[in-house]
């Protein structure tokens, strides 16, 4: 899967290259481009981390903050989207860690068919000529959430990079500063707590 | 390689990240081995099942995310350029105190007919302790003196840290350029109602055609904390309502200003002058504003532009 920018984890092209040193030239405007090139991004991972509008939005604030005002220290010796990500990522597993510690509410609320997404955007199939289907369903999706909240907030990054954003194995390792086998263990261990909590549904 | 070498290679597998070796090997085992086929289904379902459970950013939230960060890096970054040290005269001194927000109060008057009498006064002894007039180095000002801290040391001296603010008083024309300088930074005031005032100083500048001018005012509708200060800006603004960084900058206020006064002025400017970009951005705040008021000001607007009301 491709990112906003083009290519994942590539080395810099030409093009974000000559935003990011007008940016950190003092160019308020190639900052604004820079920002727009990669932020959809930044927002999906956010979002689908957090599962939180308003988690979200502190998370980009944030991160394009930090962006801001340590971008005269990038220095080009890894891809621009490389280190935007550790950025990024280091603030939601920041967050997925106070979730943690904190046992917060989720963001799901109980029904009669277990725990359902508050914010849900499941796409249902024809879920109301089915009876039977949509019950399948909601115990599918309440089993899907324990088990998400089953991983550590590190194996729940890796898990999200790959399987959501597309994320090389080898990138990913780059971004949370490990190896390519670490992030490797990470998502193996990741499917395993998954497979074994809805062995029986899939 | 028997089942359970397999089974701990089929998550990477389906991710496609394993050498190729590796992989012909699962292929070649899972041709016969019924039980380890299942489990790379299993893998594809177990996958399937999460792509559904993929969160949808909601529409509107990344304009929501840029509005605020442009807010933040603007607000922030809008000051009066700091003034060399060394060419102090009355003009960077004033400049220096009002927009580096000692600890101090200012206070604009009323302009007199044609003229503006400023009257800024700082006093930085407003949390502290000792308030210590001193003599002045040049003329009239008065100086004022803020001790921050003393220290005594062990050879019987004592190491004093204050701060000193001067307050003087200037009087010109509202055209004049050191005039307009001051009043630029009365934009930066701590004190609200100095700002509101600036604000109204600034507003009878804003047709001259200055980007400077512009810029405070719109710095001022997109970060300042107080709803009368950005209404007071925004009144200044109408005469621009065709400028396109104007539009640009009200755009991203109308889609991120919690208070229902400002976004009805808001749309009041935006619709003085057309484009085509404003029945999409109209449109998309029909649909999420909460205040009757406001949306019926939207619909309204799109009625007189003859667009619907809805994005459809």
């Amino acid at each position: 899967m491709a990112d906003a920018a083009g290519t994942v984890g590539a080395r810099v092209s030409p093009q974000v290259d000559t935003l990011i040193r007008a940016a950190q030239a003092g160019d308020q405007d190639a900052f604004e481009q820079l920002v727009r090139t990669y932020d959809q991004s930044v927002l999906r991972l956010a979002m689908n981390l957090l599962r939180s509008p308003e988690d979200a939005r502190d998370v980009y604030q944030e991160a394009f903050l930090r962006v801001y005002r340590n971008l005269h220290s990038f220095r080009f010796d890894c891809s621009f989207h490389t280190w935007l990500y550790r950025i990024v990522t280091n603030i939601c597993l920041d967050q997925l860690r106070k979730r943690k510690v904190r046992k917060e509410e989720s963001a799901t609320v109980e029904t009669s068919e277990g725990p359902v997404d508050r914010m849900d955007a499941f796409h249902e199939e024809a879920a109301h000529a089915d009876p039977e289907r949509s019950l399948w369903n909601g115990q599918l999706r309440a089993r899907i959430e324990n088990a998400l909240k089953d991983l550590t907030p590190r194996e729940r990054m890796v898990f999200e990079l790959r399987h959501y954003q597309g994320l090389r194995l080898r990138n990913i390792g780059e971004i949370l500063g490990t190896t390519e086998e670490a992030a490797k263990n990470c998502l193996f261990r990741a499917t395993q707590k998954m497979r074994s909590e809805l062995g029986d549904f899939t | 390689m028997n089942c359970d070498a397999i089974s701990t290679l089929i998550p990477l597998y389906y991710y496609g990240e394993l050498t190729p070796e590796q992989e012909d090997a699962v292929e070649e085992h899972t041709h016969q081995c019924r039980e380890c086929a299942d489990a790379v289904e299993q893998q594809r379902s177990l996958a399937a099942a999460l792509d559904r459970r993929e969160m949808q950013v909601p529409p509107l939230l990344l304009e929501d995310c840029r509005a605020d960060l442009l807010a933040t890096l603007h607000g922030g970054v809008s000051r009066v350029p700091a003034t060399n040290r060394a060419h102090k005269g009355p003009w960077a001194l004033f400049l220096e105190a009002v927009s580096h927000s000692f600890s101090g109060l200012g206070r604009f008057r009323q302009p007199i007919g044609a003229m503006a009498m400023l009257a800024i006064g700082f006093f930085g002894a407003r949390l502290t302790t000792t308030r210590v007039p001193v003599t002045p180095p040049s003329g009239s000002d008065d100086v004022f003196t803020t001790v921050r801290s003393v220290q005594p040391d062990q050879s019987g001296h004592v190491q004093i840290a204050y701060d000193e603010t001067r307050r003087n008083m200037v009087r010109g024309r509202v055209d004049d350029p050191n005039i307009q300088r001051l009043m630029l930074a009365g934009a930066h005031e701590d004190n609200p109602a100095v700002r509101v005032e600036a604000m109204d100083l600034l507003r009878t500048r804003a047709g001259s055609g200055s980007t400077e001018v512009r810029d405070a005012l719109l710095n001022a509708v997109a970060a300042d904390s107080n709803p009368a200060v950005r209404l007071k800006a925004l009144d200044g603004l109408k005469p621009l309502s065709g400028d396109a960084e104007v539009r640009k900058a009200l755009s991203r206020v109308l889609l991120s200003d919690d208070n229902a006064a400002v976004r009805m002025q808001v749309v009041d400017i935006l619709v003085a002058h057309r484009d085509d970009y404003m029945v999409g951005l109209l449109q998309g705040m029909v649909q999420r504003e909460n205040n009757d008021s406001v949306r019926l000001k939207l619909e309204k607007a799109l009625k007189e532009m003859n667009a619907s009301v809805g994005t459809f």
